[in-house]
């Protein structure tokens, strides 16, 4: 295979890797603040809570609805107009246009999380039955308490396969913040390309280094579901 | 010791409860016979908050409450007194059969731990199931789930227990395992609110037996009374439809 530079392929390899913790924080930042708002917009959705039930259905069908790259381009216009307007009425000084573009993927990575959260809550906590909240209150537990030690567990053993594939769509969607000047794995791997234009060997090391990650974490969240759902083997 | 008054309840239309009336006293054990969707269940469970009734009063001993507006500490209390036994278990198939009769004690009642572990290992002890501690609920027989349930509402020590048609949901082998259970905390003075289709435990265990139908009580009594004198018509009706034909009834 000489068409390929084995040199640039395995040094590009390493600039790819060093791509890998950017993308890792923005998963595991937008997760956190995703699984939050998505627990308590499924709680909401599942209570038919009057405002927040309409609003959370019109932002998944928004998210759902449109392309990733598209939300990444509106967030990215709207927000410093937006940051704009309220540093102005505040009058603060900040260069808004040098915020590092982490900000803005935290927030638009979140965004689109929370949305496909809330569906995986949601149908995770419907498996649970009626009768284990009932149960949990005939023993004089709050309906918090009950979600706590009973339902929550639960519900989060039918929820693993799913926050699985949410999961290594979103690390797979980090690869998008090369659009808005991210340093991660994918940006990094084409700027080096792009001197001797050795983009084929560039997108095989992007595409060895998601494939790794992916597999690593998938392999995690098996592992946890199984040490999870231990309750379940049965062993007579 | 505990007193119902006055229960409506209405599903959409229906109206299921028709203000029903209950008394019970401690160490009664109560059956409750009745055609299905007369309203048995949810009776036991506008009792125990699980439903909300529409109208209704119950006074526990010094406690009284609106079945209607109960407050949240109304509930909490009235849960501390109460415990429910469900027809499909309702066991947390999260923890194990220990842990399912700790978790009330633990945190409802806010035990220390190890105090409300030996209560729970007394529970299973008493119930048969010294042996399934730490089996989960997935690895239990339907009858020992059953068991479990009946420990987990035994070992809160509550004035009374309410139970759902326990062993309806049972293979006809299991069903004795359970009723022997039920009868011994009988015998042991507890009391027992249960709804049931099992005519041998109300005949012999019961000191009342109550006969609903439609939504409201038609008649109560003895089990003497009930099963051998029925006054009324679709008491007498019921019974010569759930009763064999050689049900003979000694006492
Ligand atoms: N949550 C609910 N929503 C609507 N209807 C209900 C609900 N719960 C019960 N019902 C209706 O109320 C009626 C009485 O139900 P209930 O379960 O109290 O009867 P039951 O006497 O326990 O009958 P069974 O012997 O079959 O258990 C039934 O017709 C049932 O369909
Ligand atoms: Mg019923």
């Amino acid at each position: 295979m000489g068409f390929i530079d084995w040199k640039f392929l395995i040094d590009t390899f390493f600039v790819a890797l060093s791509g890998v913790p950017v993308a890792l924080l923005v998963t595991v930042i937008s997760l956190l603040i995703a699984v939050p708002f998505g627990f308590f917009l499924a709680l909401s959705r599942i209570y038919e809570i009057p405002v927040l039930n309409s609003f959370a259905k019109l932002y998944i069908s928004f998210v759902r609805g449109t392309p990733i790259i598209i939300q990444i381009f509106v967030l990215y216009a709207t927000i410093p107009l937006l940051l704009n307007g309220l540093f102005e009425k505040y009058e603060i000084d900040y260069p808004i246009y040098e915020i590092n573009p982490l900000w803005y993927a935290f927030i638009i990575f979140s965004f689109n999380t929370t949305a496909v959260l809330i569906e995986v809550f949601r149908s995770a906590l419907q498996t649970v039955s009626k009768g284990q909240i009932e149960a949990a209150h005939s023993v004089g537990l709050t309906t918090w308490q009950a979600y706590r030690r009973i339902i929550i567990p639960q519900a989060l053993v039918a929820a693993m396969p799913n926050l699985c594939t949410a999961t290594i769509n979103l690390i797979k969607a980090t690869s998008l913040g090369y659009a808005i000047s991210l340093q991660e794995i994918t940006l990094k791997a084409k700027v080096e390309a792009n001197f001797g234009y050795n983009y084929l060997e560039a997108y095989l090391d992007i595409f060895i280094v998601y494939l790794l990650i992916c597999i690593a974490v998938e392999y995690l969240f098996k592992w946890y579901e199984k040490r999870l759902s231990r309750y379940q083997l049965r062993l007579v | 010791m505990l007193e119902i008054k006055n229960v409506h309840k209405t599903f959409g239309k229906n109206e299921i409860l028709k203000g029903v009336d209950l008394t019970i006293d401690k160490g009664d054990v109560v059956v409750i016979l009745g055609p299905s969707g007369s309203g048995k269940t949810t009776l036991l469970r506008c009792i125990n908050f699980l439903e909300r009734a529409d109208e209704g009063t119950a006074s526990f001993d010094t406690i009284q409450v609106d079945l209607h507006n109960a407050s949240k500490k109304d509930i909490l209390a009235i849960r501390k007194k109460t415990a429910f036994v469900f027809q499909n278990y309702n066991l947390f198939n999260n923890k194990t059969a220990l842990e399912n009769v700790a978790e009330g004690l633990y945190i409802g009642r806010g035990l220390k731990k190890e105090e409300a572990l030996k209560i729970s290992k007394e529970a299973l002890n008493r119930v048969g199931l010294a042996e399934k501690y730490d089996a989960y609920p997935s690895q239990l027989s339907g009858g020992q789930q059953q068991r479990v349930g009946i420990a987990r509402a035994v070992a809160l020590n509550p004035d009374i227990i309410l139970f759902d048609e326990p062993t309806s949901a049972l293979d006809p082998e299991l069903v004795g395992e359970v009723l022997t259970v039920m009868k011994d905390i009988a015998r042991e003075g507890t009391t027992m609110l249960v709804v049931t289709h099992e005519m041998s435990f109300a005949r012999d265990v019961a000191n009342r037996v109550i006969f609903m139908d439609g939504g409201n009580v038609v008649e109560e009594g003895t089990p003497h009374e009930i099963f051998v004198q029925p006054k009324e018509e679709r008491t007498k009706r019921f019974l010569q439809r759930v009763l064999p034909d050689d049900y003979s009834y000694h006492i």
